[in-house]
């Protein structure tokens, strides 16, 4: 009787995580904004551009299976060089990066040291720049 | 360790099966502590690991292995499942499965972020991988074989409460178990740790000994009594450095050494694991 009423507990469980799952929408169409106070922090690695070779490094390995090699998006995330995320500021890109977005499955990345973090937006600026 | 072999087999044979990708581990250093990363979406993690425990009073070292296959479903719900074994110069044998979910209810970080963990267990009494540890009492030194005969159906949830602070992270955990099997009335855990990765800044070339790609940490972890008595005489608990190091982007290994604090706990717990990352594919 226990053993049935545990598998019962856990398949209510299972049942409430696929309907909250098939309930989901895509976050990205949902407004997503950083709040002022991070919005308006500089990139303290602004003046130190070589860095960026380090946020293309951890980008390969942990943003492009997402977002594409060369950050135009796939239909997993958007494209990081379309003109309304580049017109974010470096505070804005730093906070989504740190904080991300559970409901679109963006993945918070605060575990990354944040000079790591900056470096990051370092190299999607330089990607645009190129662009 | 032929247990430990066979475990390995499916883990291989999935690692092949898989489609070799560009994805980084984001796995944490402690064995015992959650923190609030869950698996990215669509990604498999399989790892292999084990605990040796060295106990008191001339009891015979063991060694538990077990493997581990996460998925992450959605950004906010990862589940994953567990199959353990134990050897000893006792005997050997299969102790049991595993199911968890961790559920993610906030959407973004915060200063502390909450993670609510579900986990249905159907283990037996020869079980030791010490994944957690609740209640009180020593661990149980007879035959492996009559161990195994005692199953445990158990329902347990933890409160996962986790902060990301600079390089650092500080988690907690808290842990209500429920034995269906048995009338032991509800026991408690813990778990706490604190890492930080020891670079902070990335290079631009690849490396495997740059100091970004390792952790430290330091894990306790024990039991707290049940509803049915505090029992702190009887608790075991542990203090733990961890050690983690990212071999590759996709490749994590880590160990840890678990010195027992009380005359209940073993001597020492030696861990290690190692867990490769698995992506989902491009679309």
């Amino acid at each position: 009787m226990r053993r049935r009423f545990a598998f019962a507990v856990i398949a209510l469980l299972q049942f409430l995580a696929i309907a909250g799952l098939a309930a989901q929408t895509r976050g990205q169409d949902r407004p997503w904004t950083a709040p002022d106070h991070a919005a308006s922090k500089p990139n303290p690695l602004s003046n130190r551009p070589e860095l960026s070779a380090g946020g293309r490094k951890i980008f390969e390995q942990r943003c492009a299976q997402c977002h594409g090699d060369d950050a135009q998006g796939t239909s997993r995330a958007p494209n990081l060089l379309s003109r309304r995320v580049q017109a974010q500021s470096d505070g804005a890109l730093f906070w989504k990066i740190s904080s991300g977005d559970t409901r679109a499955g963006m993945p918070s990345f605060s575990y990354l040291p944040a000079p790591v973090r900056w470096q990051l937006v370092l190299h999607l600026r330089s990607l645009a720049t190129v662009r | 360790m032929r247990l430990f072999r066979l475990m390995s087999i499916p883990c291989l044979l999935l690692a092949f099966i898989w489609a070799p990708q560009p994805a980084c581990a984001q796995e944490r250093a402690y064995f015992v502590t959650y923190d609030h990363y869950l698996e990215e979406p669509r990604n498999l993690e399989i790892a292999l690991a084990n605990t040796t425990g060295v106990p008191k009073n001339g009891n015979a070292v063991y060694h538990a292995p077990w493997l581990e296959i996460e998925y992450g479903f959605t950004g906010w719900w990862t589940a994953e499942l567990y199959l353990e074994g134990v050897t000893t110069r006792d005997g050997q044998g299969f102790t049991g499965w595993r199911w968890e979910n961790r559920f993610r209810p906030l959407r973004s970080e915060h200063r502390v972020n909450p993670v609510l963990y579900v986990e249905y267990e159907d283990i037996n009494e020869a079980s030791r991988i010490q994944k957690e540890i609740v209640g009180s009492g020593a661990i149980e030194f007879e035959p492996i074989a009559e161990l195994r005969a005692v199953h445990a159906h158990e329902l347990e949830g933890k409160l996962i409460l986790s902060s990301a602070a600079g390089a650092w992270n500080l988690s907690e955990n808290i842990i209500f178990e429920k034995n269906l099997s048995a009338d032991e009335g509800v026991e408690f855990g813990y778990s706490v740790g604190v890492s930080r990765r020891i670079g902070t800044l990335a290079s631009g070339s690849s490396c495997h000994l740059c100091a970004e790609n390792f952790i430290v940490g330091v894990e306790a972890y024990g039991g707290l009594g049940s509803t049915e008595g505090f029992e702190a005489g009887e608790q075991r608990h542990y203090l733990a450095p961890v050690v983690g190091w990212q071999v590759t982007p996709r490749t994590t290994v880590k160990a840890s050494a678990g010195f027992g604090l009380t005359h209940a706990s073993d001597h020492a717990l030696l861990r290690v694991g190692v867990s490769f990352e698995l992506p989902g594919g491009r679309r």
